[in-house]
């Protein structure tokens, strides 16, 4: 395995993703029997990347799982690779990830890491809302997509659907998908719409371990005919019909006397598979030895014996075995690390795009500096230890060799967030087991031992100084759901504080913080999410009781309007005054910055003609931008507006400092502010330095931004969810009353065309998200199951100051519970007049 | 210090204004704010000026005074220290006792000196001060901490304010409608003088589960002298507790004897059962040690007559300071008392154990620290204050300090590898001291084994949630191996990468100085595209000092 690494041209890094309970681990299950690793019998049950005992308990993957699959192909097929290869052996490195919208973070971290990705679609329910999720971010990751159409089995045995009507079902999902891949696909990638016809779309049944492609049946069928391959592989989809009196191919459903013509694709891709159905669970003993001579399958002496759906699985794996379409899907179809880090690279990297390391990582160059970005943080046996996984895009990674550990904070040049350490071990990871390498070149995925404490959750490791970091990673959903822990014995508080260590590593998405009133909180994405995070904290992390608090929201300050006036205040010594005004940002812009599209690290000529150009700034305003807030990186600026005013630079980094300060908590009730622009108006400065310096500045410029931001009509955000709900039509009406009495609104509500199924889409503030499964459940007898992810924030229409509207309800509780001063200090308290 | 401190007081001396700049009567109206009406019936009840003076002496036990004095012919120089609430009695304080020790005593001149406007906190006897005029006596008037300071001997006189018992007892009945409530009475050094009128008061009303509190009077000894102070008879009533400068008594000695588990020490069973009812509003840092001793506190606003009962200090966000210490990477030590025994010896230990934990300090002493100040050195990460327990600790309510402030105990605590929350708040030198020691002794010893070219692993900041890599900026010395300057050489800074080395220590605000933005004159050019190489022409700057520049002076009288 170690000897196929060298050869990246064979090495194909992808991960499985798809909306959950799609299928993703039992297809994988597949996988990782074909290579031996697990048996047959056990393939589709063992959920072989599910690794942890509540993952196997509830069914769901939590907690993306690597593992490495080794492959062999014919020369014949090894031939019709469009890139480059070397021989026909192949090296998979696959990553299981979780399907539930809490985790989709995991997803992310899998994604970064990988080149190409399965997109497992249940044939019943179609794309779901995560499938669009988890696509959107795999092509935003630039990464290419194959789609796998599972649980064809369900649709055969449960719907009893003809053939027609499945070919339809296929064609409305790969048509949906191609939607969402034609809105979100980068032109950098070309065309990477799937075509069952181009054998870039399988379908097949997990659990029962079969699958095909078009490409299969073409193999078999085009020897039979004498046809081209190609030319079979087009034939055997879409509008393309088979007449077997004539002989011929035609694109129209009559023939020429008018009778309906079965179309190709449902004639000898569909019928063989229908008629094994058939025959096994119809129990018509006579029929299938016949069927299985004509398909030239073999059953060995006790599978003879077998039954019903148990020797319908054998023979359908024997017939058409899932590994084998996979494989085949993957290996051709997906690039290989030196196809896809070329044009991924610029990507990637955040340094300039012909820099020494930018080229290295865009060659696949294994002799060059080490570049290799850690994604995610796997716990090891050995408590409290991790290892780092990643990928090396450039160079060769060593056990012993040192490396500098470039945290998300590093800036080339400066000693922040870097540290330097050697590498003690270098492995692969094989889901529950791991496997000692000496070393490993670009383009493959790793596990790195001895570096965890350097990292917090993600991070560049480099050899060369000169590197700058490889791009951090954006997540598609948002901790917005929040509790407080504490100890229920005071002396383990120690052990807890390193358990929100440990647990803050192990997670790409948990927040672990404080308040300001001093509690321990941890975040997460969503109820599901917080609750494994703190059976994981209280069990394993931590391993002491704790005391946890109900779940809060958090939520977030702007304005509404430009302030009424401009704000004044006067330093201390009443020797300096800023004036400045508030005013809020358009939602695009916010969006575009907590997105990373306008990057506070980015140049700020580039990133003024971005905003100019996309986001309608005015490119002076745009390039006057002290800063972003909080933590340098948040949704709000500061503009300078200032004309000739002598010493202002003086006082940037104090402005700055305490811009920061003030946009982390908000007047209204100490939470972050969001989509606030202030603009500073003019400032008065002292002619001698030492009366404007950062005592004289910071507490100033801090009330003079809360000043403006409560002239401005100040709100309060709210966190939204977007919740999908599947399930049947009398169950709606259910839905619709629980969403009533949650401020829920439905933004749409379809049926799923060819099945009884209904898919509802609403919004729902966080707030009323907690207990609504289980209203749910109850309103609809349990046929209802939501998926929530945060979607955006909401602006609360009330005014926060008024504590008898909604808004103001919630500060006064907030307000209370953090115990601040019950009423919200007027703009009054931060203005000082002239 | 103030324009009165350390000047004789003589009623006919014209005494000018200390100002380094000649001032014009024009200057000196412009800062000259509107003579105030002293308004004292707030503690001296109904006065008139007839009165005024017999009022005060009796206020301040001024007999009691001139007869102590008159005792102790031995001090000669004495200092009388008022706090600003005060300040305004001093004149005829000193006149009163003058008078009375002329009469009695002729021949001996002995001479007084008011001292006002403490620099530090008021209720601390301001020894640096009475220094200034080689003082051998302190004498405190009002309010008082009764923090043991370091060598001259004190008298204190709290003063008898007046007080409307019977409307606080009416207030106390709303407040505690049942009378088996278990309550604590106490009350500022002044009103204590109430405060076993107001229980017995109570008693007759039928409640019997009160503790009172008196002066601790093991304070008092050859150094300290406290004026007219009514003490409990202990005959009748039981010493169930020392808290601090306070005793508490109760006659129900069954009190908290009434809880399940024997083994509770007194404290606890205090946190658990008893409600504190105090009278006049204690200062921040004392309010915030009386929540953590009490299960519940209210407090009688005699101001106004009425009680609050909340929002106190929270300790919960001391805890978060204390992790804030945790990772800091610079300590800025606030001194704030001079006065108070064992202040030096706290810095030192303190130095010594942040050095251990390879964190910089810088020590600071500021009079009358705010915002302002205190902001004005950023490098700082935080704050850790010394200072008297009952006002000259800062605590920092609405956030408006730029970093936050912690007290030695609590560092002491952040300081410990593991971490320790005990949920008290130990303002007293002597027990922080004793902490710190057994910190020291038990800390991290100096690491020898480092390799030198791998780097320390960073440290997890509960309060961010990140990694920090700067919470230990003196570690990194080792790292550099670097020989501290020799004497031959003269450099004062020695520039290492990443970091500034001066005096073979390494200089965390030299490193903050060069991560500025602004790092001096024309730097800013380098970004500035206006910029033209000629400069602008010199026009002309504004005039005056800086208490008061001429455009200050403009808007004044404009505003007028």
């Amino acid at each position: 395995m170690r000897g196929l690494m060298d050869h990246v041209t064979n090495v194909r890094n992808m991960s499985v993703i798809a909306h959950v309970d799609h299928g993703k681990s039992t297809l994988t299950d597949s996988l990782v029997q074909r290579a031996g690793i697990i048996s047959a019998a056990k393939a589709g049950e063992a959920r072989f990347t599910d690794t942890r005992k509540d993952e196997q308990e509830r069914g769901i993957t939590i907690k993306s799982t690597a593992i490495s699959l080794y492959s062999e192909m014919t020369e014949e097929d090894v031939k019709e690779i469009k890139q480059k290869t070397d021989g026909n052996s192949f090296l998979i490195n696959l990553i299981d990830s979780p399907g539930h919208v809490d985790f989709s973070s995991e997803v992310t971290a899998a994604l970064r890491v990988t080149d190409g990705a399965l997109v497992v679609v249940d044939t019943i329910e179609g794309v779901c809302v995560q499938t669009e999720t988890v696509l959107r971010q795999a092509l935003g990751e630039r990464i290419k997509p194959v789609v796998v159409i599972n649980k064809v089995d369900r649709a055969l045995l449960e719907l009893q659907v003809s053939k027609e009507d499945l070919y339809q079902t296929f064609a409305r999902t790969v048509e949906s998908v191609n939607v969402i891949i034609s809105t979100y696909a980068d032109e950098v990638l070309g065309d990477v719409q799937v075509y069952p016809s181009k054998g870039t779309v399988a379908f097949g049944s997990g659990l029962h371990g079969w699958a095909f492609t078009i490409r299969q049946f073409a193999n078999r069928y085009g020897k039979k005919f004498g046809v081209d391959k190609q030319k079979m592989m087009e034939r055997l989809w879409g509008d393309s019909y088979f007449n077997p009196k004539t002989k011929k191919w035609t694109n129209k459903d009559t023939d020429a006397d008018g009778k309906p013509l079965e179309r190709a694709f449902n004639m000898f891709v569909l019928d063989p598979i229908f008629r094994i159905f058939a025959a096994v669970m119809n129990f018509k003993k006579d029929e299938i030895p016949v069927l299985l001579e004509k398909l030239d399958i073999v059953l060995k002496g006790d599978e003879k014996d077998l039954e019903g759906k148990a020797l319908l699985k054998v023979v359908m794996r024997k017939f058409l075995p899932a590994a084998d379409a996979l494989l085949e899907m993957i290996v051709l179809h997906l690039p290989s690390p030196v196809t896809a880090q070329n044009y991924r690279a610029e990507q990637l990297y955040e340094g300039p795009a012909d820099d020494a390391n930018c080229i290295a990582i865009k060659n696949c160059d294994p002799t060059a500096d080490l570049m290799l970005y850690v994604s995610k943080m796997v716990p090891t046996s050995d408590k409290g230890r991790f290892y780092a996984f990643g990928r090396v895009f450039a160079g060769t990674v060593k056990s012993g060799q040192k490396v500098r550990i470039q945290g998300p904070n590093y800036v080339p040049g400066k000693k922040e967030d870097l540290f330097i350490k050697a590498i003690q071990r270098v492995v692969l990871m094989m889901g529950r087991f791991v496997e000692p390498i000496d070393d490993c070149p670009a383009g493959n995925i790793i596990g790195l031992v001895g570096i965890d404490q350097f990292l917090l959750k993600s991070g560049t490791l480099t050899t060369s100084d000169a590197a700058h970091n490889m791009k951090v990673m954006k997540f598609s959903v948002s901790p917005v759901v929040q509790v407080a822990v504490e100890v229920k014995n005071a002396n383990d508080l120690p052990k807890l504080v390193e358990g929100l260590k440990r647990l803050s590593k192990s997670d790409p998405c948990v927040l672990t913080y404080m308040a300001e009133t001093g509690e321990h909180i941890v975040a997460g994405t969503g109820e599901l999410h917080l609750e494994i995070c703190l059976q994981d904290l209280e069990h394993d992390h931590a391993g002491v009781p704790l005391k946890i608090s109900p779940p809060v929201v958090a939520y977030r300050e702007t304005v509404e309007a430009e302030s009424s006036q401009s704000a004044l205040s006067k330093s201390p010594n009443k020797h300096n005054r800023i004036y400045l005004k508030a005013e809020p940002m358009t939602e695009e812009t916010s969006l575009a910055i907590e997105n990373g599209v306008i990057n506070p690290r980015d140049d700020i000529k580039a990133r003024a003609r971005i905003m100019a150009d996309d986001y309608e700034w005015d490119v002076t305003d745009a390039r006057k931008i002290w800063c972003f807030g909080p933590d340098g990186n948040g949704a709000n600026v500061v503009v300078d507006q200032t004309k000739a005013v002598q010493y202002l630079n003086e006082i940037k980094d104090s402005v700055v400092a305490a811009f920061q300060w003030a946009t982390k908590e908000g007047p209204i009730f100490g939470e972050e502010m969001r989509s606030v622009r202030v603009n500073i108006l003019d400032v008065t400065l002292h002619a001698d330095a030492i009366h404007r310096g950062g005592g004289q500045i910071i507490p100033t410029m801090r009330r003079a931004t809360y000043a403006g931001f409560l002239l401005a009509e100040p709100r309060i955000q709210e966190p939204v969810f977007l919740v999908e709900i599947q399930c049947p039509e009398q169950a709606v009406g259910g839905i619709y009353s629980v969403l009533n009495k949650k401020r829920g609104q439905v933004v749409s509500e379809e049926q799923r065309p060819g099945t009884p199924l209904f898919t509802v889409k609403a919004y729902l503030p966080v707030n009323e998200s907690f207990g609504f499964s289980g209203e749910l459940r109850q309103a609809t007898s349990g046929q209802a199951f939501p998926q929530m992810v945060f979607d955006h924030w909401a602006t609360i229409n009330s005014d926060p100051l008024d504590p008898t509207s909604k808004a103001g309800e919630i500060v006064h509780e907030a307000r209370k519970r953090h115990g601040m001063k019950e009423e919200v200090p007027g703009w009054q308290e931060y203005y000082d007049k002239l | 210090m103030s324009d009165i401190e350390g000047q004789e007081i003589d009623a006919n001396m014209h005494v000018p204004l200390p100002v380094s700049t000649q001032q014009t009567e024009e200057d000196f109206n412009f800062q000259k704010f509107d003579t105030k009406e002293h308004e004292r019936s707030g503690y001296l009840g109904n006065y008139t000026k007839e009165t005024l003076s017999e009022k005060l002496a009796n206020y301040y036990s001024l007999d009691e005074l001139s007869s102590y004095l008159l005792k102790n012919p031995q001090f000669n120089r004495m200092t009388f220290q008022f706090p600003d609430s005060l300040v305004m009695d001093s004149s005829f304080v000193i006149k009163i006792v003058e008078k009375k020790l002329n009469e009695s005593d002729p021949d001996n001149k002995r001479r007084l000196w008011v001292l006002a406007d403490t620099a530090y906190s008021a209720c601390c006897v301001d020894e640096v001060a009475a220094e200034h005029v080689n003082a051998d006596l302190v004498v405190h008037f009002g309010d008082a901490c009764l923090n043991a300071i370091q060598k001259l001997p004190v008298v204190y006189s709290f003063g008898k304010p007046h007080l409307n018992i019977d409307a606080l007892i009416n207030k106390f009945k709303e407040t505690f409608s049942d009378v088996n409530s278990k309550v604590c009475l106490m009350a500022s050094a002044p009103f204590t003088h109430h405060i076993t009128a107001i229980v017995s008061k109570l008693k007759e009303l039928g409640y019997s589960n009160l503790i009172c509190s008196v002066i601790n009077t093991n304070l008092i000894n050859d150094n300290v002298t406290i004026l007219s102070q009514n003490q409990i008879d202990p005959a009748n009533a039981t010493l169930l507790q020392t808290l601090g400068n306070r005793m508490l008594y109760s006659d129900n000695k069954s009190i908290l004897t009434t809880s399940n588990d024997e083994d509770k020490s007194i404290e606890d069973k205090l946190r658990e059962d008893v409600s504190l009812f105090y009278i006049s509003i204690p200062q921040d840092p004392h309010l915030l040690y009386l929540t953590t001793m009490f299960n519940d506190v209210f407090i009688y606003d005699n101001s106004n007559d009425s009680i609050m009962s909340g929002p106190f200090p929270s300790l919960m966000k001391r805890y978060k300071y204390m992790h804030v210490a945790r990772t800091a990477g610079c300590i800025g030590i606030l001194v704030n008392t001079l006065s108070l025994r064992n202040t030096k010896e706290t810095i030192n230990k303190l130095i010594q154990l942040i050095r251990q934990n390879g964190k910089k300090h810088y020590l600071f002493v500021v009079g009358k620290p705010n915002v302002a100040k205190l902001a004005n050195f950023d490098p700082v990460d935080i704050w850790c204050i010394l200072g008297c327990g009952q006002s000259g600790i800062i605590v920092d309510q609405i956030n408006e300090f730029y970093k936050p402030i912690i007290t030695p105990y609590e560092l002491t605590m952040a300081l410990n590898q593991e971490v320790t929350w005990t949920g008290k708040w130990v303002t007293d030198f002597e027990a922080a001291l004793k902490d710190v020691e057994e910190e020291l002794a038990t800390g991290p010893k100096e690491e020898d084994n480092i390799t030198k070219d791998e780097s320390d692993a960073p440290e997890f900041d509960a309060v961010t949630g990140r990694l920090i890599d700067t919470s230990r900026p003196l570690r990194s010395l080792k790292h550099l191996e670097l020989e501290g300057p020799t004497s031959e050489d003269k450099t004062l800074a020695k520039r290492v990468s990443g970091g500034t080395v001066i005096k073979g220590t390494v200089s965390t605000s030299v490193a903050h100085l060069q991560s500025r933005h602004w790092s001096g004159l024309g730097s800013d050019f380098k970004t500035d595209e206006e910029f033209e190489e000629e400069g602008a022409s010199i026009e002309q700057g504004i005039s005056g000092v800086a208490r008061g520049y001429g455009f200050d002076r403009h808007d004044a009288q404009k505003k007028e």
